[in-house]
């Protein structure tokens, strides 16, 4: 009886083979209160809602109000997408997400030759004045915050057009909130590099939205640097925070040379859209890590002297590369893990990736399941019960320390290269990330860097565990949705009044000739209730930058 | 700690014969587990045979059904037990014939059991108080079989666990985090002070009497903190309170199921996230061994997609989170240290006031450790009704079934192929009693009548191991120590001793 | 005979407005280090252009990346089309990232092969690139 050949147990997986970060930094097998030394509490790490705010920003954090719970969402078009904001709110969301369909990210118009497929495909379609009324029908925005995501000049747009709804919808300007992630200068690295160009203007018009908002929308947060997109591109934890501080250092000398005091603003330049990766203790500390040394940033470099503006407020979607397409069901347990560290990394807002944003745009039932792992982090687990609770551990301060210490090495080098723009410029920032990326992938490949279900614990597709995902829509259905949406803003080109938006263009145009001092937001405000497009607004505004109005040269100004 | 050696990764496993159980162990191991749990049926825990007439239609359907030492050639067939650990729940005196049933297969095939490790959850004072108060009858008799698989482990099965205490069912039957860990140890000290009587030295044993099967809930930094403040505690009480001399007698090993209790029958996927968290507290408490509970747990045995979601949790804590890298990563966390210490305080309190009664036996035939652990019951209800505690799904964010993430969750099989299932193995088993060398069979029984009728100092592993060679069943092998005992053959007095 | 030292020369790109690059950034990191030529024309580009740059450097083949939507259905056979009607058939197409299976067949049927994605192993796409140009468009074994 049985066979003869006995199966070789699994030994070869008894031992824990992780010995450094996922940022190369080395792990002690044991940390101990030597491990402390040199580390002084009340400088370097101090009670929570203290400077450094290495503890977070609030003293008694999550008691005195939870994270804000988002839901990635965009979808289709804005009708669809406000259907799922209502039925988000009615489960328990607490702030609601907004992430643009890839042309919006362009910057280019429904109609645009290069846009045909992409109208209201994975993300939502913003283009003029009207389509926040199709977005928020229904929706106080007093009452909840929205945070964009458009990472391009046309967040500027989107602003602009998002002040302009509130506005005619009667609403108190200083109550809304929100942010938008608007930051350019990473894309020229990450995502959508050719509406962030050129660079300078692209900066000024960020600086823009700062400068409008501090004014007129002071509860919004007018620049949220994309430090994620950097992350999935190849930053290591430490690099990610610390490219993103270097870049937002670029907006805060902006903001200073158009005459603002520090503290005038930078209580409001201050959060940061991030990454959360699988690499749990490492990403706590990456967050505790940021927030010191954005705070002494603050004060010891540009001399700020209220609390607020050394404050640094983190939000995060959890990495989607950290996600597999094999094996769905395990990506709830590794976005559970994730989201744990953001709450254990003091974050003021997260969104928990779709098990399923390998396959597509989440579905209303992963998206059900990332509202409910916000649900069980919160009232179940009593994690957010204690302000940072890991506080004090020997690894945890000992690592913290660490990794402020190699931030501040990035930091000061782009410092001396003349600045994240120059560095970015240079193509330094750039190859940095790809040096990076290549070595994740290299390390994946030759499963030093074990993923479940992709390199190692491998099961064919017959025997996953069957969970719904995303399904592409079929190539005709997409080709449908965005051919309806070109239509849609055809015919507004036809019934509006064409002389009207050309008025306000030139004016805008007027404007934008008059260089980095002048605010634009107004006149966009002014162009977008006269119907004009996202398109013909960066376009008008590139040309008086000598630019070409299309950055794809393929269309002309027609008005 | 993990990088020495990972936590061993166990599935909850056990359904059907020994055939299916022994495939799902095939594919766990293909897949990572490094540890096979053993889980028997209902017929098993109650220490009666598949043909008995309380068996019918229970064989093999929550657990594997097995009851005499042929059962092993199947169940573990193509598994090197040299290689993985086999940890057995056994909450009654079934678990000695399972002990004597897995020592005399392992000797058959030519294991050396020096090396063969593993452990049996058999202990059977916390069952009074908590899930099986009839399995666990008569208590002195059971606790007595149970000291005798410590004493015959330590000499002859040195790796293996002969005493796993159930922390797990006090939690599940209402014990707080405090309580769970004080009465475990509270009652694991009866078997100590029995085998300080029966002449060992504490040292000579307690090395394999320190493993506890516990339970982790969702309040992450509290089980952390649990496990931190159990081993403090059992660490002073062996040394200072027994004198233990050497270091590996007061190093407590901890596993554990998370805690299913925890889990809903509502939106099964919100499951896995919780078993994530609780896993994670696994992990950061340092224990030895895992089990995480199946998404479905609610439902039915776990199914072989959750076995692998399971395992697929804890391979990704293991080699994707780096949780493992460093040993005991929250020590020195003002927080972390500081509800440890409380904790430790707590749990002293509990098991003085225990000592005070008399030990753990005489406090639960006294019916104090059911009543504070009823007490638990109706205050975590109570909390669940008024919303003071909150469980997405089920008392808040809920939502129509029809709105569900849909999700495949047991049955494993029908209720037809289980009844059949269950036909099956007592027509087997009668086939087995009927073919067998009776009058070998009956020797043996009586050579274990006999040494049973010897009272506490005769230890009847040996003579069980001679009557499972003999090719006695489980039934006949508890039913012959419960006559010379002065107890029914049957516990149910249904059936008669056949010889 | 065939130098056996020639290298192969490779254009990765993305065509339409895809900004998922971490694959062909890697990709083309790998084809280097194989030996190979590689024009790394990146993201954002037109059927056309892909075409236009593979016979200006006289190509090998030509390497797609796709990942966001469907939209590959309609750039991949694009590009087929287009050398075709340029006479540079023999240029071999192939493709990777997220192409479903059920447009695998079609996508073959026009002599597009690959299809690789995150999990396959890079000395796998090497040879299946090697393997092919040599049948294929240096006509050696």
């Amino acid at each position: 009886m049985g066979s003869e050949e006995k199966i070789k147990s699994t030994r070869r997986f008894d031992v824990c083979p992780v010995t450094e970060t996922s940022a190369g930094i080395p792990l002690k097998d044991v940390y101990g209160p030597q491990d402390l030394e040199g580390i002084d509490y009340k400088d370097d790490v101090a009670d929570p809602g203290e400077y450094p705010f290495t503890r977070g920003i609030w003293s008694n954090m999550y008691r005195g109000k939870l994270w804000t719970r988002r839901v990635f969402t965009g979808l289709g078009s804005t009708a669809d997408t406000n259907e799922r904001y209502k039925y988000l709110l009615g489960k328990g969301a607490s702030g609601l997400y907004c992430f643009g369909d890839t042309i919006t990210h362009q910057g280019i118009d429904p109609d645009h030759p290069l846009a045909e497929g992409y109208a209201g495909v994975s993300g939502v379609s913003i283009v003029c004045l009207q389509d926040m009324y199709h977005l928020f029908d229904g929706i106080s925005l007093e009452d909840v915050s929205v945070s964009f995501n458009n990472p391009s000049m046309a967040a500027t747009v989107v602003y602009a057009a998002f002040v302009a709804y509130a506005e005619e919808m009667g609403y108190d300007l200083s109550k809304i909130s929100g942010s938008i992630l608007n930051e350019p200068i990473h894309l020229v690295y990450s995502m959508f590099e050719t509406n962030a160009k050129p660079l300078e203007l692209a900066a000024k018009l960020a600086t823009d939205v700062i400068e409008y908002s501090i004014k007129n929308t002071p509860r919004w947060h007018p620049i949220a640097p994309n430090a994620y997109d950097m992350h999935e591109k190849g930053a290591n934890a430490i690099q990610e925070m610390a490219f993103t501080i270097a870049i937002m250092e670029e907006y805060i000398q902006r903001m200073i040379k158009r005459g603002y005091n520090i503290d005038a603003f930078a209580p409001r330049v201050s959060v940061f859209g991030c990454a959360c990766d699988i690499d749990f203790f490492e990403e706590i500390c990456k967050f505790r890590a940021a927030r010191k040394v954005w705070a002494k940033l603050m004060k010891e470099k540009y001399g700020a002297k209220k609390a607020a503006s050394c404050r640094l407020y983190l939000s995060v979607h959890t990495s989607g590369n950290s996600l597999t397409v094999q094996q769905p069901v395990n990506n709830v347990a590794r976005v559970t893990l994730e989201s744990l560290a953001c709450v254990l990394g003091g974050l003021q807002s997260f969104d928990p990736a779709g098990y399923d944003e390998g396959y597509y745009i989440l579905t209303e039932h992963s998206a059900l399941t990332s509202l409910n792992i916000h649900n069980i982090l919160a009232y179940e687990s009593r994690v957010a019960s204690v302000a940072d609770p890991l506080a004090g551990s020997y690894f945890i301060e000992s690592l913290t320390e660490k990794m402020e210490q190699e931030m501040f090495k990035i930091i000061n080098k782009i410092d001396d290269m003349g600045g994240a723009i120059k560095a970015t410029e240079s193509g330094w920032i750039g190859s940095e990330m790809d040096h990076e990326l290549i070595k994740e992938q290299k390390e994946i490949e030759e499963k030093k860097r074990i993923i479940v279900g992709m390199n190692e614990f491998t099961v064919s597709k017959e025997e996953e565990v069957p969970i719904e995902v995303g399904r592409d829509r079929p190539l005709e259905e997409q080709m449908a949705t965005s051919k309806k949406r070109e239509d849609e803003i055809r015919k507004l080109r036809e019934t509006r009044d064409n002389k009207a938006v050309k008025n306000a263009l030139e004016d805008l145009r007027g404007q934008a000739a008059k260089g980095e001092g002048h605010n634009l937001i107004p006149a966009m405000m002014e162009s977008l209730r006269a119907k004009a497009t996202l398109g013909e607004i960066l376009g008008v505004i590139r040309e008086a930058n000598d630019t070409s109005y299309d950055p794809y040269e393929v269309i002309q100004y027609s008005l | 700690m993990y990088r020495g050696k990972l936590w061993t990764r166990r599935v909850f496993t056990g359904l059907g014969t020994g055939m299916d159980t022994n495939e799902r162990y095939r594919r766990l191991i293909e897949h990572g587990e490094t540890g096979l749990y053993w889980f028997g049926d209902v017929p098993s825990f109650h220490g009666i045979d598949p043909d008995h007439p309380m068996a019918a239609g229970n064989a093999g359907v929550s657990g594997v059904s097995y009851c005499c030492l042929k059962d092993m050639y199947a169940l573990f067939d193509g598994i090197s037990l040299e290689d993985v650990s086999v940890s057995n729940n056994c909450p009654s005196m079934a678990a000695a014939p399972t002990y004597a049933i897995f020592a005399a297969y392992a000797e058959e095939q030519g294991y050396d059991l020096k090396k063969i490790s593993g452990s049996v959850l058999n202990e059977p004072i916390h069952g009074v108080s908590s899930l099986y108060p009839t399995n666990c009858e008569p208590l002195d008799l059971t606790v007595k079989v149970a000291t005798d698989v410590i004493e015959h482990s330590i000499k002859t099965t040195p790796r293996f666990h002969p005493l796993a205490p159930n922390a797990y069912d006090l939690a599940e039957f209402g014990a707080n985090p405090v309580q769970e860990m004080a009465m475990t140890i509270a009652i694991t000290r009866e078997y100590i002070d029995r085998m300080l009587a029966r002449g060992y030295d504490i040292d000579e044993f307690v090395s394999r009497t320190n493993i506890f099967g516990c339970s982790t809930d969702i309040h992450l930094f509290e089980e952390v903190a649990k496990y931190r403040a159990a081993r403090k505690v059992w660490s002073k009480l062996i040394r200072e309170r027994y004198g233990a001399k050497k270091p590996g007698s007061y190093r407590l090993y901890l596993s554990s199921h998370t805690l299913g209790s925890s889990l809903t029958k509502e939106q099964p996927v919100n499951n896995i996230v919780r078993v994530a968290v609780e896993t994670l507290g696994c992990v950061l408490g340092g224990l030895q061994s895992v089990d995480p509970s199946g998404y479905g747990e609610g439902y039915f045995v776990l199914t072989e997609e959750e076995g692998l979601t399971n395992l697929n949790l804890q391979n990704i804590l293991a080699y994707e989170t780096g949780v493992a890298a460093t040993a005991d990563p929250l020590a020195g966390s003002y927080y972390v240290e500081s509800l440890t210490s409380r904790m430790e305080e707590e749990m002293w309190k509990i098991i003085d006031k225990i000592e005070e009664m008399g030990g753990a036996i005489k406090a639960t035939e006294s019916g104090w450790i059911r009543q504070e652990l009823e007490k638990g019951i109706i205050k975590k209800q109570k909390d669940i009704e008024e919303k003071k505690r909150i469980m997405v799904g089920l008392n808040d964010f809920v939502i129509p079934p029809e709105q569900e993430v849909p999700i495949k969750v047991g049955r494993d099989r029908p209720v037809e192929e289980q009844v059949a299932t269950s036909k099956k193995r007592e027509e087997e088993i009668k086939v087995f009693k009927e073919k067998r060398n009776k009058s070998k069979a009956k020797n043996g029984l009586e050579d274990l009548w006999d040494d049973a009728k010897k009272g506490e100092v005769c230890c009847l592993i040996p003579s069980m191991i001679n009557a499972l060679r003999a090719d006695a069943t489980f039934g006949e092998i508890l039913g012959v120590i419960r006559t010379a005992n002065g107890y029914s053959y049957d516990p149910y007095k249904m059936i008669d001793y056949p010889f | 005979m065939e130098n056996s030292s020639r290298k192969v020369k490779i254009v990765v790109a993305m065509p339409g407005l895809d900004c998922h690059d971490r694959g062909i950034i890697y990709l083309s990191h790998v084809l280097r280090e194989a030996g190979m030529e590689v024009v790394y024309l990146g993201r954002f580009n037109t059927p056309e252009n892909i075409v236009n740059t593979a016979i200006e450097e006289d190509a090998d083949v030509i390497a797609l990346s796709y990942l966001n939507d469907h939209l590959y259905m309609i750039f991949f056979p694009r590009v087929v089309e287009l050398l075709k009607e340029r006479g540079a058939s023999d240029i071999c197409v192939m493709a990777g990232g997220r192409i479903i299976e059920e447009d695998r067949p079609k996508l073959k049927e026009l002599g597009i092969t690959g299809f690789f994605g995150q999990s396959t192993p890079t000395p796998v796409m090497v040879d299946h690139i090697v393997k092919r140009v040599k049948r294929e468009r240096w006509k050696v074994n």
